[in-house]
């Protein structure tokens, strides 16, 4: 196969990758944004550790004076915001772009343009948010944001503004996305590929996709009112207007807690993938699987209340809620135990995703049951808003969605750059990962439960804390160690890895069929499926002869990958099954034929999303301004104007609404 | 370094069992498996229910994963897997069980629920709690006086406490007595619990538990537990007025005010017995040093260890004048925030009647002595982040309005031996 065959169809267009900044402020191409939210959020999640190791220096011994009470009140709320919102929704939604038109045999998402704007809206909306360390106002409510306190009578400055509006402005990417992928999923399949025959990381995303159209309007109402209060005085959070503050927290967690399966469930997926790609069987009880996604969805919108538990709700919601969080440990347990299934009998190799995928079972694990140790309210009563929550909701974000994240960017790596990510620093990248989080999160049950609360800047001497917290803050400098080893990992591998090839891994399901990183178009003729593992059918037909296919009308029961033509088509041979990364030719000599030769019409690149997402974010800034104004105000009893924020909304405004127009009467392709 | 991973795991248990028996409580004074109530014991059994299957499923499932993970490495020359896709028994077994193991938690669960949150024993001593940012007020209504950040209950009798805030969210939590309760604006909140007969007298810490802004970490408390009589000696005290047990006049026999704290740590109410001044007010009580006479000396966990932040100077070597504070306390802004009973009676920040007789200032962030209190009067907010008292030291602005304090330091020192010789 090492052949670096002189370019066939000398005539033809050949495929060219675009460069320059402005092809990439310009993209529509879904693999390139998948990219870009690639980038974006590792470089959040970055932001969001280097925080979260300022907290744990802090931490490391009795009444730390690194930081002052105010700083750490914002490195934790901007710790668990970036995490949440710029780091792990982003690093989900980045395998969202890339892989779900892939896996459904697509050629983009169902809105080309719209995927743009929720991109760039993100990517604002997270440096909006990150301006305020510039400006000594970082948001420092909590990610949680409780009124009353982050009402303006308890949290004048604008710390809470640029939350609360950079949540809105996140709001709106994360909604549009939603709506794309939902459309796209729908949709798009290719011929063939019905809902049970969807690979299982495009079934989780889809639940997620559902959970962010349900959720993400419930945070959005929330916001409103607290931004009413805080720029036209309203009363919704108004204490002294006599609101009750419950309704935040009802309204927060209605939120909040399907928020908590939207992280978790694409890392779920990309471990389905994984596992049986590197167990060399099928997902074992695939159906049960997709069901058990859809009822943690479900139930995920029934359970909000456990978050409450000390608010004095009484006994029967107590009791409602308890058991509604204990029921959503089932389809979640059916999950670890079909993982571990699907290993069994297997014939395992352990390769870097490999091992992250099973670190997020047996980490996972430990969070699961710590949940279910305070879905009992009683219990909880001793543990809630103690360090003990901090260690369950680790396992379950790092351990669980972190821990799914990295396999799945080792394991698509080769895909989106065509090369390999280095093996060894691969593994020391997970040990350094897996010791580290055991020490930093683990004795947190231990401080939990030995009366240490969570959210405070320092602690006392003679607490017995002390040891609890040094190992805790030991575990989080391997942490840094091991994430610096996945930077210098990830940037050598992106300029000098190993050439992977279309199948680097002997993967199962359609994208590993074109070449990496695929062409614009995708595919070059749309493949026809006929089972849930179309590629194991091509080449390793044994692992997947139990599995249901279509027989009627689809003689030779393949996949259909157009481009055998192209010198860079799938390897059909079902003679191979070494496994071993082919030594596929060099994918820059490799020529394939551009979209234009192929006949493929494709969406013409376009700066319109760029523009409408930045008259969105004028039009926020202004409201900021505006708070600022009403501050001022305020304190010049009277004296002052709002004129300037007011120039600035309506020009936000008008900027949205302009580019809005100028992209819709724009063709989507060329016309042909 | 797989095959290492289970006998690691043993060896880690044991170890922790190990350190968990070696530990008393002074080691870990906040631990909430060794409770002291009814309330904590419920808690506890249920925790001990839920740690017992929460073990059980993590070494079945840890021990599968490995077993799986061990036995099923890919070995050269081995054929490929069998291409099972599913059981249906077997998944069926895997939904059944976990469900069976949620109803036997969720029964004493649903039981431990509705006993905890039943109505409080008529005969239960109420104690209304009020949060502020950031320090707890504390009134026991059928004594009719309030007090701050130090609580006296009594063994062997239930206390009902009613949680209000003035102003954002705080939860109200004593590790070892029980569960934490939020203490909610515009709702009241209700928790109670009964201090075991058994213990002798003793203190815990308690703790604001719901993030509440700038100074959270800052807004703790002390529980003390007494027998029935010292508690009713002790609240006939806290309801009579202010007992100052300084000596009056000749300077150099007041307070002094150590111009380094580290001295402060022994024991934080210095004890300055002395003849009661008549003419400031009325002798009422037999042992005006009950919290000494009851807790000579404190547990290391019960004093703060607290640094003063830097830069926070007072002049050395002042001697202050109980007599000159008093005066100056009632010319000074002192009066409009704070309560001595007779003396002043607004009532935004702690009420300072017996002010001399707790073992804290600054809800359990300093021992109450007078190297803490001098600093503290001078500078609260930097003191303490966020603290709404104002500066009183000369010059020093307040980060909030921008007014200046007038105090010179002699006059923060009369002060402070004023509010220490109120017992």
């Amino acid at each position: 196969m090492a052949t670096a065959t002189a370019p066939i169809h000398a005539t033809a267009h050949y495929h060219e990758e675009p460069t320059g900044v402005m092809s990439w402020l310009t993209t529509v191409d879904h693999k390139r944004i998948g990219v870009l939210y690639l980038y974006s959020a590792l470089f959040f999640f970055l932001v969001g550790g280097l925080e979260a190791l300022i907290i744990r220096m802090q931490l490391h011994g009795p009444n730390g004076t690194l930081v002052s009470a105010e700083t750490y009140n914002q490195l934790f709320t901007m710790h668990g915001t970036t995490m949440i919102f710029l780091g792990v929704m982003p690093l989900s939604a980045a395998f969202f772009n890339f892989l779900i038109p892939l896996q459904i045999g697509a050629r983009d998402v169902a809105f080309p343009r719209l995927n743009a704007f929720s991109y760039w809206v993100f990517i604002l909306g997270g440096i909006f948010m990150n301006v305020s360390w510039l400006m000594a106002a970082a948001p420092d409510g909590g990610w949680f944001g409780y009124t009353p306190l982050t009402t303006r009578t308890y949290s004048p400055g604008l710390n809470i503004d640029f939350w609360a509006i950079g949540l809105q402005i996140l709001g709106v990417s994360s909604l549009a996305a939603a709506f794309n992928f939902l459309t796209t999923i729908i949709n798009m399949r290719a011929p063939g590929m019905n809902l049970m025959r969807m690979p299982m990381f495009t079934w989780m995303s889809f639940v997620v996709q559902f959970l962010l159209v349900l959720a993400f309007p419930v945070i959005t109402i929330a916001l409103v009112f607290l931004q009413f209060d805080r720029l036209f005085g309203t009363n919704f959070y108004t204490v002294s207007a006599g609101a009750d503050p419950l309704l935040w927290q009802h309204l927060f967690w209605i939120f909040g807690h399907p928020e908590v399966y939207i992280l978790i469930l694409p890392a779920f997926g990309l471990v389905s993938e994984i596992l049986p790609t590197f167990s060399r069987k099928p997902l074992f009880g695939y159906p049960v699987m997709v069901y058990s996604g859809i009822l943690i969805g479900f139930l995920g919108f029934g359970v909000w209340a456990h978050h409450m538990f000390a608010v004095g709700m009484g006994p029967i919601p107590d009791t409602v809620f308890a058991l509604t969080t204990m029921l959503i440990a089932i389809p979640t347990g059916v999950k670890i135990f079909n993982w571990i299934a699907t290993m069994h009998g297997g014939a395992l190799r352990f390769t870097t995703p490999m091992l992250f995928s099973i670190g997020l079972v047996a980490l996972f694990t430990i969070g699961g049951i710590s949940g279910i140790m305070h879905s009992s309210p009683p219990a909880d009563l001793q543990q809630t808003d103690t360090y003990f929550i901090v260690a369950h909701f680790h396992y379950v974000l790092f351990g669980g969605s972190m821990m799914g994240i990295f396999g799945g960017i080792y394991f698509y790596f080769p895909k989106m750059f065509g090369r390999l990510m280095h093996e060894g620093l691969g593994k020391v990248h997970f040990w350094l990962m897996f010791i580290g989080m055991n020490l930093t999160f683990f004795p947190m049950h231990y401080a939990g439960l030995n009366g240490m609360p969570r959210r405070i800047y320092r602690y006392d001497a003679d607490q017995g804390w002390d040891g609890f917290n040094a190992m805790s803050s030991w575990g989080s400098y391997l942490l840094a160690v091991g994430m610096l080893i996945f930077i210098f990992n990830f940037f050598r591998s992106r300029a000098a890895g190993r050439v992977s090839g279309n199948d680097p891994w002997g993967g199962s399901t359609l994208e590993w069929s074109i070449p990496s990183p695929p062409p614009d178009y995708n595919f070059a003729k749309l493949p026809t499926v006929t089972s849930r593992y179309p590629l194991w059918d091509v080449k390793s037909p044994e692992l997947t002869s139990d599995i249901p296919h279509t027989r009627e009308g689809d003689k030779d029961n393949r996949v259909k990958v157009a481009g055998s033509d192209t010198g860079a088509n799938v390897h059909l041979s079902s003679t191979d099954r070494t496994h071993q990364p082919p030594e596929a030719p060099m994918h820059t000599e490799t020529r394939l034929p551009s979209a234009r030769a192929l006949g493929i019409p494709m969406p013409l690149s376009t700066i319109k999303p760029l523009l409408v997402a930045i008259g969105i974010v004028i039009m926020f800034t202004g409201m900021l301004i505006r708070s600022h104004e009403i501050s001022a105000m305020a304190a010049a009893a009277g004296q002052g104007s709002t004129m300037l924020s007011t120039i600035i909304i309506v020009a936000g405004v008008v900027m949205l609404v302009g580019s809005l127009y100028w992209w819709l009467l724009s063709p989507l392709e060329e016309h042909h | 370094m797989l095959r290492l991973r289970r006998p690691l795991m043993a060896a880690l248990t044991v170890a922790l069992a190990l350190v968990l028996a070696a530990c008393s409580q002074e080691q870990l004074p906040n631990t909430t498996f060794n409770p002291r109530t009814e309330f904590g014991r419920d808690i506890d059994d249920l925790w001990d229910k839920l740690l017992f299957w929460g073990t059980v499923v993590f070494v079945f499932v840890e021990a599968a994963l490995i077993f799986v993970v061990v036995r099923y490495r890919r070995r050269e020359g081995h054929p490929e897997p069998k291409h099972v896709h599913g059981n249906t028994t077997l998944e069926i077994l895997w939904t059944v069980l976990p469900a069976v193991i949620l109803v036997l938690i969720a029964v004493p669960t649903v039981r431990t629920i509705f006993r905890s949150q039943a109505e409080a024993p008529a005969s239960a001593i109420q104690v209304n709690v009020v949060g502020h940012q950031w320090w707890w007020e504390f009134e026991y209504p059928q004594y009719g006086f309030k007090t701050a950040n130090e609580l006296y209950l009594p063994t062997g009798r239930t206390v009902s406490f009613h949680l209000r805030s003035q102003d954002v969210i705080h939860s109200f939590w004593i590790p070892q007595l029980g569960g934490k309760r939020d203490v909610i604006t515009n709702r009241t909140n209700y928790l109670w619990f009964t201090p075991d007969s058994t213990m002798g007298s003793d203190v815990w810490n308690g703790f604001c538990a719901e993030y509440c802004g700038e100074s959270h970490a800052n807004m703790k408390f002390r529980a003390f537990t007494v027998s029935q009589e010292d508690f009713e000696r002790w609240a006939a005290h806290q309801k009579s007025g202010p007992v100052i047990t300084a000596p009056a006049a000749p300077p150099g026999a007041g307070t002094p005010v150590a111009g380094a704290p580290p001295a402060a740590a022994q024991n934080p109410a210095p004890a300055q017995p002395a003849p009661a001044d008549g003419a400031a007010a009325t002798v009422a009580v037999s042992s005006p040093t009950l919290s000494q006479s009851l807790f000579p000396r404190l547990p290391e966990y019960a004093i703060p260890k607290t640094p003063i932040p830097q830069g926070l100077d007072f002049q050395e070597g002042l001697t202050g004048d109980v007599e000159r504070g008093r005066q100056l306390y009632a010319r000074t802004p002192c009066v409009g925030c704070h309560v001595i009973q007779g003396v002043s009676a607004s009532p935004i920040g702690p009420n300072l009647t017996h002010v001399g007789s707790r073992t804290t200032i600054a809800a359990g962030l300093y021992p109450n002595d007078a190297a803490h209190l001098a600093r503290w009067i001078k500078n609260a907010p930097a003191m303490k982040p966020g603290a709404i008292m104002p500066p009183m030291g000369r010059g020093l602005r307040d980060p909030r309005t921008n007014a200046a304090g007038t105090l010179d330091d002699a006059q923060i020192a009369d002060i402070v031996a004023y509010l220490l010789a109120l017992k």
